[in-house]
């Protein structure tokens, strides 16, 4: 069930972040905005991760059948898309991230030292929860500004995919119990709610201007 | 308190002005662009002469002064960059 789940939500995330990066390529073709370059970078991140994870699986269930997937594989993978989620979060102006009160940043960088003994993939994901978290809450601010309705269905998907992730994390201390089916349940569910805004964009009249900038 | 406006938003309110607040053909002059825009004479010319070269907008020679209109391609332009400046906001980013 848990192997089902994981290749589901690694196709899940990849051809989303697919769409939404090739999406955000021909809006910086086309305005040579550096925001949407940052986007597609941040969504082609995420999608690489998630297929590298699934294809780490895939693998793993057509040609090695160990019953487990390499954890360098994953590891890479979860890299990968953490490698996104910051620049996802670098869009909204990193330097707010950072507080600058000096008992803020040392509670901040806690998790890290949390999960120092523990394997690198769990450093990437506590990682990716913070960076998730800020997306969230920026973008979710971002609506009270301009009332724009898909920033709700945006901010809602960042913030299911932090609390997957932390979940994801968090399931290392219970590994059989259910945390980790729940964890992938709900980023299938955030993937899900960031495409809603994303596929009512028409772009059927846009078209490549290379000249521009 | 002041909105912060993006080198990209400011070029959007000049073609969005040259398209949509001029009812004839002659184009708009710069202080006139100058007064939508909201920006000083010496930045709206650099923007200008970057607009005129990319094709965006068209240059024309009118009693004497310099006068601007909107091109196909910045129609086009302006359709793309409203587009994505939705879809941009979709993730509380300007672009």
């Amino acid at each position: 069930m848990e192997f089902l789940l994981e290749n589901i939500l690694n196709l899940v995330g990849f051809l989303v972040g697919l769409a939404i990066g090739v999406m955000s390529i021909i809006g910086f073709r086309n305005t040579g905005s550096p925001t949407l370059f940052r986007l597609s970078i941040a969504f082609l991140s995420i999608s690489l991760g998630f297929f590298v994870i699934w294809t780490g699986y895939t693998i793993e269930d057509f040609v090695i059948k160990s019953g487990n997937i390499e954890r360098w594989v994953q590891t890479l993978g979860i890299a990968i898309q953490t490698i996104g989620y910051f620049f996802i979060a670098f869009s909204h102006s990193i330097k707010s991230f950072f507080p600058k009160s000096s008992y803020f940043r040392s509670v901040g960088i806690l998790p890290l030292f949390l999960v120092s003994s523990v394997q690198l993939e769990h450093i990437f994901r506590s990682v990716s929860f913070i960076l998730l978290v800020y997306g969230a809450i920026e973008t979710m601010l971002s609506y009270f500004e301009n009332k724009n309705k898909g920033a709700i269905s945006v901010g809602v998907g960042l913030g299911l995919l932090a609390l997957g992730e932390f979940l994801g994390w968090y399931s290392f201390v219970f590994p059989e119990s259910i945390l980790y089916t729940a964890s992938v349940t709900i980023k299938i569910g955030g993937l899900i709610a960031l495409f809603i805004p994303v596929s009512k964009v028409p772009l059927t009249k846009i078209k490549f201007d290379g000249d521009f900038e | 308190m002041t909105e912060y406006r993006t080198h990209m938003k400011i070029i959007g309110d000049i073609l969005s002005t040259t398209r949509d607040d001029l009812r004839d053909e002659d184009g708009a002059t710069v202080t006139y662009l100058i007064r939508k825009a909201n920006i000083s004479h010496s930045r709206i010319s650099r923007i200008l002469k970057t607009l005129v070269s990319q094709g965006l907008l068209e240059q024309i020679e009118s009693q004497g002064s310099n006068k601007y209109r909107i091109s196909q391609t910045g129609r086009e332009f302006l359709q793309a960059y409203k587009t994505f400046t939705n879809f941009a906001d979709n993730f509380g980013l300007n672009i």
